[in-house]
């Protein structure tokens, strides 16, 4: 079966039971910690991954880390994806949790990458023109890539918005190196 | 020394940039998983269509064939060694197509319609897609205009009808290649001011080569240009060193290419060649997707491949202009194995089967057909009148003829009927064979064929009868010019004509004698 599917499973069923303990925002707090702890840390994940070390030493591994840090129920569903042998996808639950999460609450999470780091205006007026082309709630992450040149790049999902001068630039470039005869202008 | 000023340079520069506007590009992205083997998986693309192109960098097209739950499984139209995992795959919108127009005939291209003969960019009039749902029953009607392919033994006893999908059929080096080629020269003569005069359309063909070597490719465009046949064919090339998926897609785009021809009222002949080097070549890029093999490694669908392409030759009602789209798919057989999976899946599939045999061709009877296992299940319908005449006692003549052959060799221990049979078949047999690139036109056909069947070989030699074939047919253009005129134009055998005929024949004879 593929991991999109298993991780789909197990997060669904851990959003069922966020929903009917009505402590999404708890849950959802506690995932992103352990989702984030995940991504940021290559060590862990290969300690995961690694199928000699003992289910023992993960288990107690992964309780000494964020024992004080998540709730009772976030880490008995940690002992028991160990138990199930299913901790080497953890981050890829951790992520269709939160996508699961992002969705009841209408919430996408756009890319946004500019030359120059943005004004707080600007940031605002980006931010309330997104919403009002997605019609939700839209929690922009800035990055500052030089290479655009100028102007700026969103990406929600799938769907890229190009305004920067490098992607005009590129567009030229194709224009150009058509050939005049069989352009339609 | 001539120069061109600066300002008209920049004038025609600001002329191209007049419609470059620059608002905000929206696009969909996804990310390459996996990359290998002409095959990407990519993460993302949401919204994909199955058989859309995407745009990987570097140039790369590719198109989508599977779709997954989690990855959209793509084949790359070019080198996979120019991705890497983690690029950015676009969306472009659009299902594999191919660009149609007139100004592709007389051209080599891809089947991206892409031109390969280094003769310019080719002005096309629209993109059709490639996998097109073929017509059904309304919009067709039955086969009725003969295409002629200039061979005597094919016009006369296999005839294939402007709309139909005859298969050839044989091992390598039998000879398959040239009648296709044969058929497209011979369609020269549809595109002349005479043929105009006797209500004959004209034919415009399309060669699809796919797996071959880049030299026969090469080879058979210049004997067609050699020919004055590349006027109204283009050869759509997807040559042995191309990637598998264009090999898998060459045939849905010459197909395209003869559906915009037939969809505009004209008659389009597709050669497709050959059709088991395209099943090898979606055997690999489904093998490559993970698909399950079945019989041979071949996947499930193998039959559809074959089957939604040759269910695209059709003749077309009065109502949508009575164009026609002839197929002519090629497959090879290994040591005449025709009951190997995609031969007798395309047996089934079309209308009938030009059997093509090393044995008759090592002999010398070339074209090397078995008429003996040779059909066309519509074609009768198409044949001229004049020729479904003679030509029904020379089937009958040459099965008499088979029957009989293991006989021959008793020689004089046989009587005298089936001697005479024996003899007459050996002369129709040599009357059959006709050399490459030589096509014969339909009325110089039927007086053949009438001779034959009607015994005025008799009296000549086995080895003299292609002499005597070629010496009356010129007799006959000199003194009774009327006789092919007269067929060519009532496309019947009239009873004053036959008058004629025997007259000329007798008249012949008695010079030929003396000669």
């Amino acid at each position: 079966m593929s991991v999109y599917r298993i991780s789909y499973r197990y997060a669904n069923s851990l959003f069922q039971l966020a929903l009917e303990k009505n402590a999404l925002k708890k849950f959802a707090d506690d995932a992103e910690l352990i989702h984030n702890t995940l991504v940021g840390s290559k060590e862990l994940r290969s300690v995961l991954r690694n199928p000699v070390i003992k289910l023992k030493v993960k288990k107690d591994l992964l309780e000494s880390l964020f024992k004080d840090r998540i709730g009772s129920d976030l880490s008995g569903f940690l002992n028991f994806i160990v138990e199930k042998n299913r901790e080497e996808i953890l981050t890829e639950i951790m992520y269709e949790f939160l996508n699961l999460r992002d969705r009841k609450e209408g919430i996408v999470r756009a890319k946004v990458y500019s030359a120059d780091s943005l004004t707080d205006e600007l940031k605002k007026e980006l931010e309330g023109r997104l919403e009002k082309q997605t019609n939700k709630k839209v929690f922009p992450e800035y990055a500052v890539d030089q290479k655009l040149i100028g102007g700026f790049v969103v990406q929600i999902n799938d769907t890229v918005m190009d305004a920067s001068v490098k992607h005009q630039l590129e567009l030229l470039r194709k224009k150009f190196s058509e050939d005049i005869s069989v352009s339609k202008n | 020394m001539a120069e061109i000023r600066p300002d008209e340079v920049s004038a025609i520069l600001r002329k191209q940039l007049a419609g470059f506007d620059s608002e905000v590009d929206v696009y969909e992205v996804g990310t390459v998983l996996q990359v290998g083997d002409g095959i990407a998986r990519v993460y993302g693309l949401t919204n994909v269509m199955a058989s859309e192109l995407v745009e990987f960098p570097n140039n790369v097209t590719g198109m989508v064939l599977n779709l997954e739950e989690d990855s959209v499984g793509c084949v790359l139209f070019g080198e996979s060694t120019l991705i890497k995992e983690g690029d950015t795959v676009k969306r472009t919108n659009r299902v594999a197509s191919f660009p149609v127009g007139d100004k592709l005939l007389g051209r080599v291209v891809n089947p991206l319609g892409e031109p390969l003969d280094g003769k310019g960019t080719i002005q096309f009039e629209k993109y059709m897609p490639i996998e097109r749902k073929a017509l059904g029953v309304i919009q067709r009607q039955p086969v009725k205009e003969p295409l002629q392919t200039g061979i005597t033994a094919i016009d006369a006893m296999i005839p294939i009808g402007r709309g139909q999908r005859e298969l050839i059929i044989g091992d390598r080096q039998t000879g398959k290649t040239a009648i296709a080629i044969d058929a497209i020269i011979n369609q020269k003569f549809t595109h002349t001011e005479e043929a105009k005069k006797y209500g004959i359309k004209p034919v415009y063909c399309v060669y699809v080569a796919i797996g071959q070597k880049n030299s026969t490719v090469a080879q058979v465009v210049a004997k067609l240009e050699e020919q004055g046949a590349m006027e109204y064919t283009t050869v759509v090339s997807a040559p042995a060193s191309s990637p598998a998926p264009l090999q898998y897609i060459a045939p849905y785009s010459g197909a395209t290419l003869g559906e915009f021809f037939r969809d505009s009222g004209r008659h389009a002949l597709v050669v497709y060649d050959d059709l088991s080097k395209q099943a090898a070549a979606y055997r690999e890029l489904s093998l490559l997707l993970r698909r399950p093999p079945g019989r041979e490694a071949y996947p499930g669908d193998v039959f559809y491949l074959h089957s939604r392409l040759l269910e695209r030759a059709s003749k077309l009602s009065e109502d949508l202009g009575g164009g026609s789209l002839t197929a002519l798919p090629i497959i090879e057989t290994q040591q005449g194995d025709v009951s190997a999976y995609i031969p007798t899946n395309v047996i089934s599939i079309t209308d009938g089967q030009i059997y093509l045999e090393p044995n008759l061709f090592n002999a010398g009877v070339r074209p090397a057909i078995n008429v003996g296992i040779s059909v066309s299940r519509v074609g009768g319908n198409a044949q001229i009148k004049a020729m479904k005449k003679v030509a029904g006692s020379l089937k009958l003549d040459l099965a008499q003829y088979r029957e009989l052959e293991a006989f021959a060799k008793f020689g004089s221990d046989l009587d005298k009927a089936t001697l005479r049979t024996l003899a007459k078949g050996a002369r129709l047999v040599e009357l059959l064979k006709q050399g490459q690139y030589k096509p014969v036109p339909v009325e110089k056909q039927v007086v053949s064929v009438y001779l034959g069947t009607n015994n005025y070989f008799d009296s000549v030699d086995v080895k003299e009868v292609k002499r005597f074939e070629k010496e009356i047919h010129e007799f006959i253009e000199l003194k009774y010019p009327e006789i092919f005129a007269n067929i060519r134009s009532a496309k019947e055998l009239k009873e004053d004509t036959v008058t004629l005929l025997k007259k000329a024949a007798e008249e012949f004879i008695e010079k030929f004698k003396k000669s």
